[in-house]
C-alpha cells in the first residue's frame, strides 16, 4: 500500500530558470507538488493522470525516495520513505518509459545486478529469473549486449529488472510514453499481472485509452494539485462530457 | 556480496568495455607514447645524422690572407669551398640558400699575426638550420687554426704552452649519477604518469555520473536499496583504479618505448633500470594514490553536476591545462620541494617523485605531501558525496 498525506514539494528556482518562465513568473520558487494526499491500494491499479508539467513525475520521484517531500508523508507498504528510504526501496520497482539500462551491459548482468542489490540469494535469484525470462521470452537474447537489442526487447528486459525482487508496490513513470504499441501492450500487460498478483499499482501517464483500460482509482493532478481523487467508475459517474478525454480537459481548463 | 562490491563490479565492467576508456587507459599509453618515443627519438637521430654527414657549402674570402686555413677547409671531410665571392655578400648567398656558411679573412689578417696580435675572422652562418651543425663543424676547423697559429707562436718564442694555464680546476662532483638523473630527467617521469591518470579517470568519471543521468540509468539506480553515498563510492572506486591504471601502463609504455630505442647508452640505460627499483616503484604509487581520490572526487563532483555528457566534457577537459601547468612549474630550475611546494597539489606530486627517483626525498616533507594530499583527497571525497546527495545536483535541468 501506498499512502500520500499533504504532500508538498518546492522547488528553488534558479535565475536561469526565472529567465525562461518570463516576467509573469515574480517569485524564487516553485510548488511542483501542492497538498497531494492519496492512497493506492494492493490488488488495485491507481492512475495518476495529468498534463505535462503538472507534477506526475515529481509525484512519483517522491514516492520513489529520489527527491524528498518539502512537507506531508509518504509510506510504502508502512515504511516511511524518509525516515528509512533503503527499506521502503527494497518493497518497490520503478519503472520509466526510458529503458534505464546499460548498453554494454547484457540482459543477464543488469537483472543479476539488480537482484544482488536487491539481496536475493543464488537460487532465489536463478528460479525468479528463469520465471520472468519464460513469460517475457528473454532467454535467447540474453547473453547480447543491450545495445545490439531493439527497444522492444530493451523494455522486456527493463521489466525484469523491475520486478526481479517481487516488489510489493509497482511505479510505473509514463511508462509507455514513447513506445511503440506492440512495447506499449507489454507494460500495459505488466500492469494487469501486477493487479492479479495483489500489488499495488501506481502508473502515471496522459494516455486515455490506458486509463480507461487500467483504472481501479485515479487521480487528476494538475499544476501541482489533485482536481480529482476518487475510483475511476466515481469518475464515470460524474462525467459531464461524453469521453474520458473530453471530462479530463473540462476538469483541467476548469482548475 | 555487499553492495560497494556490486555496484563497483557493475561500473567496472561497463568502464572497461567502452572503448573511449579503453583507447585512452590502454591504448594511448602502452602503444601510442612508446610509437611516437620511439619514432621522434629514431627522427631526430636520423636527421642529426644527416646534419652530420651534409656537405656544407662554404664561401672563403681571404684576401690573400691565412694560408693555412684555406689548407684546413680543404682538407677537412664534407666541406664544399667556393673561394673570392664578394665579401660584401656573404650574409645574402646564405639567405638565398647559395650558401650554407661564409668564412671572411680581415685584410690585415697575416699582419695582425706578424704583430703577434689576434686576427679577425668572421663566421657567417644561420644557427637555424640541421641543429647549429655548420658552426659547430666550421668551429673545428677554426680552432684547429688557432691551435696551429699559437703553437708556431710559442715555438717562436721559444715557450712551452702549459705556461697560460695558471691553474688546475680538478673536479669533483659528489653527485651520485642516480641524483643527477633524478634531478634533471626525473621530473619527466611524473608529467607522464599524473597526465595519464588524470585522463584516465576523466572518461570513466564522465560517463559513469553525467552518462548515467543522460541515459536515465541513474534514476533507476537510486531507486535501487542501496545508500546514495554507496553508489557514489562504488563509481568513485572505478575512477580510481582506471587513473592508478592509466598511469601504470603510461610508466609500462615508457619503459617499453626506452627499451625500443637504441640510441640510449648502455651505461645510461642501466641507471635507468638500477632507479626502478621496488622502493622507488611503491613510494611513487603511494603518492599517487591520494592524488588520484583527489582527481577522482573533483572529475565526479562536476560530471554530477553535468547535465549530459557533453556538458561535462567541455566542463572536464579544459582541466587538463590546469594539472599541466604545476607540471611544468615543477620542471624549472630553482623550483624545489619545500614546506610551501609541498602543499600545492600536483606540483607537490612532481617535486617529491623528482626528489624520490634522485634518492634525496626528506622523510619531513615527504610526510608533508601525504599529509596534504589526504586531507585534500578527504575533503574532495567529503564534498563529492555531500555533492551527490543534492537533488538540485542529481536532477539538475530534469
Amino acid at each position: 500500500m501506498i499512502t500520500v498525506e499533504h504532500l508538498t514539494k518546492t522547488f528553488k528556482v534558479s535565475r536561469q530558470q526565472r529567465r525562461e518562465m518570463g516576467p509573469a513568473f515574480a517569485g524564487t520558487s516553485i510548488d511542483a507538488v501542492r497538498d497531494v494526499s492519496f492512497t493506492c491500494t494492493p490488488g488495485r491499479v491507481f492512475t495518476l493522470l495529468g498534463p505535462n508539467g503538472a507534477g506526475k513525475t515529481t509525484t512519483l520521484r517522491l514516492i520513489a525516495t529520489m527527491l524528498k517531500p518539502t512537507s506531508g508523508t509518504i509510506t510504502v507498504g508502512g515504511v516511511d520513505v524518509v525516515k528509512d528510504p533503503v527499506e521502503a526501496r527494497k518493497r518497490m520497482g520503478f519503472l520509466t518509459g526510458n529503458t534505464g539500462l546499460y548498453d554494454r551491459l547484457t540482459p543477464d548482468e543488469i537483472v543479476k545486478f539488480y537482484a544482488d542489490l536487491h539481496g536475493l540469494d543464488a537460487s532465489a535469484y536463478k528460479h525468479r529469473r528463469d520465471e520472468i525470462y519464460t513469460r517475457l521470452g528473454i532467454h535467447e537474447f540474453a547473453g547480447r549486449r543491450i545495445g545490439k537489442l531493439s527497444s522492444g526487447m530493451k523494455q522486456k528486459v527493463s521489466i525484469a529488472r523491475t520486478i526481479i525482487h517481487d516488489p510489493e508496490v509497482v511505479v510505473f513513470d509514463e511508462a509507455t510514453a514513447a513506445l511503440d504499441v506492440i512495447t506499449s501492450r507489454s507494460i500495459i500487460q505488466l500492469i494487469k499481472d501486477c493487479r492479479t498478483q495483489g500489488k499495488t499499482v501506481i502508473f502515471s501517464t496522459h494516455r486515455m485509452g490506458e486509463v480507461s483500460l487500467l483504472s481501479d482509482d485515479l487521480c487528476i493532478i494538475h499544476r501541482g494539485a489533485l482536481i480529482f481523487n476518487g475510483s475511476y467508475k466515481d469518475f464515470q459517474n460524474q462525467m459531464q462530457t461524453p469521453s474520458v478525454e473530453d471530462e479530463f480537459v473540462r476538469l483541467v481548463e476548469a482548475a | 556480496m555487499n553492495h560497494f562490491t556490486t555496484i563497483f563490479r557493475k561500473e567496472f565492467t561497463d568502464t572497461i568495455r567502452d572503448r573511449r576508456t579503453l583507447f585512452v587507459m590502454v591504448i594511448v599509453p602502452l602503444v601510442l607514447v612508446p610509437l611516437l618515443l620511439f619514432v621522434v627519438t629514431k627522427l631526430q637521430s636520423s636527421s642529426m645524422k644527416k646534419a652530420e654527414e651534409k656537405i656544407i657549402r662554404v664561401g672563403l674570402v681571404t684576401n690573400g690572407n691565412a694560408h693555412g686555413l684555406v689548407q684546413l677547409l680543404t682538407d677537412a671531410r664534407g666541406l664544399r669551398i667556393t673561394e673570392n665571392i664578394p665579401a660584401d655578400s656573404a650574409e645574402s648567398f646564405i639567405k638565398r640558400d647559395s650558401l650554407d656558411a661564409v668564412i671572411v679573412v680581415a685584410p690585415d689578417f697575416d699582419a695582425e699575426i706578424g704583430r703577434m696580435h689576434a686576427g679577425a675572422i668572421s663566421l657567417f652562418y644561420k644557427s637555424s638550420e640541421d641543429y647549429d651543425m655548420v658552426k659547430r663543424r666550421l668551429s673545428a676547423v677554426l680552432e684547429g687554426f688557432e691551435k696551429s697559429l699559437t703553437t708556431a707562436r710559442f715555438k717562436k718564442l721559444d715557450l712551452d704552452e702549459s705556461i697560460v694555464s695558471s691553474i688546475r680546476v680538478e673536479e669533483h662532483d659528489v653527485a651520485s649519477a642516480k641524483e643527477r638523473f633524478g634531478k634533471t630527467v626525473g621530473g619527466m617521469v611524473p608529467y607522464f604518469f599524473v597526465i595519464f591518470c588524470f585522463m584516465g579517470a576523466m572518461y570513466p568519471a564522465i560517463d559513469l555520473a553525467a552518462g548515467e543521468k543522460e541515459r536515465g540509468t541513474m534514476e533507476t539506480l537510486l531507486t535501487a536499496p542501496v545508500s546514495r553515498f554507496q553508489i557514489l563510492l562504488g563509481k568513485f572506486a572505478v575512477v580510481v583504479l582506471t587513473g592508478i591504471l592509466s598511469a601504470a601502463v603510461s610508466m609500462l609504455g615508457i619503459y617499453v618505448a626506452i627499451l625500443q630505442v637504441k640510441e640510449i647508452p648502455p651505461e645510461l640505460l642501466a641507471m635507468i633500470m638500477g632507479i626502478l627499483d621496488v622502493q622507488t616503484i611503491v613510494l611513487v604509487l603511494s603518492l599517487l594514490l591520494p592524488l588520484t581520490v583527489f582527481f577522482a572526487a573533483f572529475l565526479l563532483s562536476l560530471s554530477i553536476f553535468a547535465k549530459s555528457y557533453k556538458e561535462a566534457q567541455s566542463l572536464i577537459s579544459p582541466l587538463t591545462f590546469v594539472v599541466i601547468l604545476p607540471m611544468m612549474v615543477g620542471l624549472m630550475p630553482g623550483i624545489e620541494l619545500d614546506p610551501v611546494t609541498a602543499l600545492i597539489p600536483v606540483l607537490n606530486v612532481s617535486l617529491a617523485t623528482k626528489e624520490i627517483i634522485a634518492g634525496t626525498i626528506k622523510p619531513l616533507l615527504l610526510a608533508e605531501v601525504y599529509i596534504s594530499l589526504v586531507a585534500l583527497a578527504s575533503v574532495s571525497l567529503w564534498g563529492c558525496a555531500k555533492w551527490f546527495e543534492r537533488e538540485e545536483t542529481i536532477f539538475r535541468g530534469a
